[in-house]
């Protein structure tokens, strides 16, 4: 495989979210508001990416009988890294991410990508490939932030955007049911759809 | 083919690798501690200032609760009474929180935290909505309690969170053991308070 496509690939024909189904859990919890989804995106990004980079370069000194607690080791080690970088740097969105946070370790992406790619490639591949792999699912939370919270809240990175357009006025109403996790759900299986009808090869027989 | 490693080698690999991992670690988190407990001690400023109606941010924390909030032995005192600092456990984890009291031991502020509380659940303590609800009770010769059904008329009586009744019962004795521990101190501040412009007039309008 081109190195290209590496990143290319799960931006759509590869969508960690859309066509391996990891991940998901977080991208419900998370994306009610964009600001926390964005911060989760990119917490994501760096773990995978740099847990795929350093899982290749240890991969032929690890034994296989203890691959698995091996990389937890190293992505938990990230996570908890990450969480102090947010804790100190950008304090509100590390309490709202709360939970989630550490709930990276245990995202599928992360453990998926190692185990399917770093595990048995070269560094330089499972860099790119984990860089493309966090890219591709912070494009869809960043897509489901967006429509949350605009829909849900009428905002957008807290800037109340229905209220300046003056549609309260006119008898809008915020839809409840975008600030709740099943919407999410609900708007991953519209974009699966979508994403299916354009990519007919994706469809099982 | 397969590389085989021994037991000794798997053994000396994951001591190694958990040692490093700890290293890196320590070393992180003892660097970014003093910006970590400076949000912290920031935090603990807002929520303070929030109870008597200040909305400060991280920046001006600081500055406004210089301005507004003195501190005194385990309390804190503003312009028109004190505030207690509440301390108990929830369901998951420890919950806190900061009441403010004026002279005749009326709930003029509120606000509450937790540290892992279910969200949507218990972690509804720490909406505006909850702390409102506590506004105009009192905390003179009983403690404020959470009930549900609560009589809106009794002013020691607030409404728990449906889905929330161990860190409801949790925000209750913390609220017990703060009457227990701040006794009578909304009358004693009053007598040293510096303020007395101000507590003159709301007496009157209690009057």
């Amino acid at each position: 495989m081109k190195n290209f496509d590496l990143i290319k690939l799960p931006f759509s024909k590869n969508n960690p979210i859309l066509v391996q189904v990891l991940g998901v859990c977080s991208c419900l919890a998370v994306t009610a508001q964009l600001k926390p989804a964005v911060v989760m995106a990119l917490s994501v990004t760096v773990v995978v990416t740099l847990a795929n980079l350093i899982v290749s370069l240890l991969r032929n000194t690890i034994p296989p009988r203890i691959r698995i607690i091996v990389q937890l080791v190293v992505v938990s080690t990230l996570v908890v890294l990450v969480d102090q970088v947010l804790k100190a740097y950008v304090y509100d969105v590390s309490k709202q991410l709360s939970v989630f946070v550490g709930l990276i370790i245990t995202n599928c992406i992360v453990m998926g990508r190692l185990e399917a790619f770093a595990m048995v490639q070269k560094p330089w591949a499972s860099f790119l490939d984990g860089l493309g792999n966090g890219l591709g699912y912070s494009v869809i939370l960043i897509v489901l932030g967006f429509v949350r919270e605009l829909f849900g809240s009428g905002t957008l990175w807290g800037y109340p955007v229905m209220e300046k357009l003056g549609l309260y006025s006119i008898g809008y109403e915020n839809n409840g049911l975008m600030i709740m996790p099943p919407m999410a759900l609900i708007l991953v299986g519209l974009i699966i759809w979508a994403h299916r009808s354009k990519n007919k090869d994706l469809c099982e027989q | 083919m397969k590389k085989t490693f021994s037991n000794t080698y798997i053994f000396i690999y994951s001591a190694v690798l958990v040692v490093v991992a700890a290293l890196i670690l320590t070393v992180v988190s003892v660097s970014l501690k003093p910006l970590q407990t400076k949000n912290q001690q920031a935090e603990q400023k807002q929520m303070i200032l929030k109870t008597i109606g200040v909305d400060a941010t991280r920046d001006n924390a600081a500055e406004l609760y210089a301005k507004h909030i003195t501190e005194a032995d385990g309390y804190y005192t503003f312009d028109g009474g004190v505030i207690i600092p509440l301390k108990g456990t929830g369901l998951w984890g420890p919950i806190w929180g900061y009441l403010a009291l004026d002279e005749s031991s009326t709930v003029v502020g509120a606000v509450f935290d937790h540290k892992g509380e279910t969200p949507g659940l218990g972690g509804e303590i720490a909406t505006d909505k909850f702390a409102q609800r506590f506004i105009g009770k009192k905390m003179d010769t009983q403690a404020i309690h959470l009930a549900k059904n609560a009589d809106h008329s009794n002013p020691y009586e607030v409404d728990a969170i449906s889905g929330g009744t161990m860190t409801s019962n949790g925000v209750t004795a913390m609220l017990a053991k703060a009457f227990e521990d701040y006794k009578g101190l909304s009358s004693n501040s009053r007598i040293s308070s510096s303020s007395r412009d101000t507590s003159n007039t709301r007496e009157e309008v209690q009057l």
